[in-house]
């Protein structure tokens, strides 16, 4: 699958495209509006990364464009601009999601999993890993071919732990996808602990396998070593 | 006192003492005139009395007449000459009345005399009074005439000082249209309002740089956290990390997230300052509470909070982004304060919302609202509640703090 990252700003284009290589991702970068057209004239891509603020023009141009051409990429646009009516405009022009710098690298990869899922499968949404199962449209979820009872807070931090398998993610990336509103929570993590075991133990009864690895002092992994 | 007044003030006071002045120095003058010209016609009779006396060795008659008398009485004495002005009993007019006279020796045939020349004053002192009067009447009727010339002229003059100063009051510095000054002919007022423009125009420029400057600062500041968030995204990745270093990018992470909260923050203020929530919907306020209830569910039952919600629902006409910002504000507010186990009540009734939670100390009213105040054990950037202060100032609705029987109250009136 092929991922075109457009982001003036090298370091963080260079750390997403670093982060998600190491998924199932062939990565492009592109630094300004030019070589991201040319790029997308000769390539497809599955999903588009776009900053809106670039060195030579609004990124929406390039949305614009893209929406005039019919093509049917996925684009998440990233932006330091966190106002609603810049997302509401960003995604009327066409984009799929819309994220807000500075964000997790698994947060990232979690909408961008999302967004392929939803244009590469036609409604045949699942994903799988070991022997964990779940389709996203029926919000069927199965340890080991059991149908397993979930919470939508437990479904959720499932979810997002097998867009991020093998990858250390931190309770507050987690605490912020599964929470929109600012909680201002500070290290108060309890509010994410409860739900992490009773997911754990969902999948312990059914597998027999501790999949969600503790890493101590800043987060979780999905790992099945 | 309008400058006009004052000008009237000066210019009134200032006549009347030149007046005053005027007219004593004036009367002085004018009797003087008068009587040196009557001293002369009396220095020509004396002249003829010498020339009769010379003619015939002896003096003439003594004579009286309307307006002069003329008699002699022996002397004496030693010689004398002089003027003076009396008031003499005139035997034909039978009254006394104001006279001139010329007083002198002659010596005729070895016997010397005292001549008397007395001519009437009556008339000379009438004509100062007259000459006088008109004078003084013609300066009166000058000055009034002065007095309303000039209230019309200063009217007129001031016009264009009017005017700057009339667009001056209407100069908004948060809504700058563009800032004009009537054209004028004056050199003064055109200097004026060349000034004003200027400084208009730098004011309105440095209100802009500071505006625009919170909002780069903060916008730019995101591209560099979002950089040092990423990469400690990647650096956790490393298996080989100790837990100790967990726990420090762990801090790292909260500092980041803290900082661009902050930024986020002084984002929104900046966009409340400048009116960029312009939506007009209705929004049920009591609607927008549930929901923001909903949202920090899980907050609350950590922090074993009650949350009661009272009162009929409140429709505004408004921005709902904003309502929805001005609620949030306020029930985190209320959430991250109020110690655990404690209670929260959300009362809404007809244009108001007021929430009510459990505190321990009353809070500095006057500092409250003011950006970066912190009570102390608060955790947050301390712009929560500036925020709800810009939204009421900006958008016009009142926010109200008040600490009674245990609890901080916040009412927000949508009127």
């Amino acid at each position: 699958m092929r991922l075109l990252i457009i982001e003036d700003e090298n370091e963080l284009a260079h750390d997403i495209l670093l982060y998600l290589r190491k998924e199932k991702y062939v990565c492009d970068v592109a630094g300004n509006s030019l070589i991201a057209l040319s790029k997308i004239e000769t390539q497809d891509y599955d999903c588009i990364l776009l900053d809106i603020n670039l060195p030579d023009g609004s990124g929406l141009k390039i949305l614009e464009d893209l929406k005039t051409n019919r093509k049917n990429d996925g684009v998440i646009i990233i932006s330091a601009n966190n106002s609603i009516n810049d997302r509401i405009n960003g995604l009327k022009l066409g984009a799929d999601d819309y994220l807000v710098k500075p964000f997790h690298l698994s947060e990232l990869s979690a909408r961008v999993e999302a967004i392929i899922r939803r244009k590469m499968h036609n409604g045949n949404n699942t994903m799988l890993w070991n022997d964990i199962f779940i389709n996203t449209v029926s919000f069927e979820v199965r340890f080991a071919g059991k149908v397993a009872e979930l919470t939508t807070k437990e479904y959720e931090i499932l979810l997002y732990l097998m867009a991020n398998p093998g990858k250390v993610i931190t309770r507050t990336a987690l605490i912020n996808h599964l929470w929109t509103e600012d909680l201002g929570a500070g290290e108060n993590f309890d509010f994410i602990y409860t739900h992490i075991k009773n997911l754990r133990k969902k999948i312990q009864q059914t597998v027999g396998k501790d999949y969600i690895k503790s890493v101590y002092g800043i987060g979780y992994k999905l790992s099945d070593k | 006192m309008k400058l006009q007044t004052h000008y009237n003030k000066i210019n009134i006071i200032g006549t009347i003492i030149i007046f005053c002045f005027a007219t004593i120095g004036y009367y002085f003058l004018l009797s003087y005139v008068l009587t040196d010209q009557l001293d002369e016609t009396l220095i020509v009779e004396e002249a003829e009395i010498y020339d009769y006396i010379k003619k015939n060795n002896s003096l003439p008659e003594a004579s009286i007449y309307d307006d002069q008398q003329i008699y002699f009485e022996k002397n004496n004495g030693p010689h004398f000459r002089i003027f003076k002005s009396a008031e003499v009993f005139h035997p034909l007019e039978k009254a006394t009345e104001e006279t001139r006279q010329l007083i002198f020796t002659v010596t005729v045939k070895g016997q010397q005399y005292i001549a008397h020349i007395i001519k009437t004053a009556e008339w000379t002192e009438g004509l100062v009074w007259i000459i006088l009067f008109s004078t003084l009447s013609l300066l009166l009727l000058l000055t009034t005439a002065f007095f309303f010339i000039n209230r019309l002229l200063m009217k007129k003059l001031w016009y264009p000082f009017h005017q700057t100063l009339s667009s001056i009051k209407q100069f908004n510095l948060s809504a700058p249209g563009i800032f004009t000054t009537p054209a004028t002919s004056v050199t003064e007022f055109r200097e004026l309002n060349e000034s004003i423009n200027l400084m208009a125009e730098k004011v309105t420029q440095d209100y802009q740089t500071l505006k625009s400057f919170t909002d780069n600062a903060s916008h730019e500041l995101q591209t560099p956290l979002a950089v040092i968030h990423s990469k400690l995204d990647i650096l956790i990745q490393q298996p080989e990390l100790q837990q100790e270093s967990m726990e420090l990018i762990q801090r790292i992470f909260t500092a980041v997230e803290k900082l661009s909260g902050l930024c986020k923050s002084l984002l929104l203020l900046t966009k409340i300052e400048q009116l960029h929530f312009s939506g007009k919907e209705t929004v049920s306020i009591k609607k927008i509470v549930a929901d923001k209830i909903a949202d920090m569910q899980e907050w609350i039952r950590l922090s074993k909070l009650t949350i009661e919600q009272k009162g009929v629902d409140t429709i505004i006409l408004s921005d709902k982004e904003l309502v929805d910002i001005l609620v949030s504000n306020l029930l985190r507010n209320a959430i991250q304060h109020t110690p655990e186990k404690g209670t929260i009540i959300i009362e809404t009734g007809n244009d108001y919302l007021k929430i009510s939670n459990t505190g321990l100390i009353h809070l500095d009213t006057n500092k409250i609202f003011n950006r970066f105040y912190k009570d102390g054990y608060s955790g947050g950037h301390g712009l929560g509640l500036s925020i709800i202060k810009q939204i009421c100032d900006q958008y016009k609705f009142h926010c109200h703090y008040i600490f009674l029987e245990g609890h901080h109250h916040f009412t927000i009136l949508f009127h």
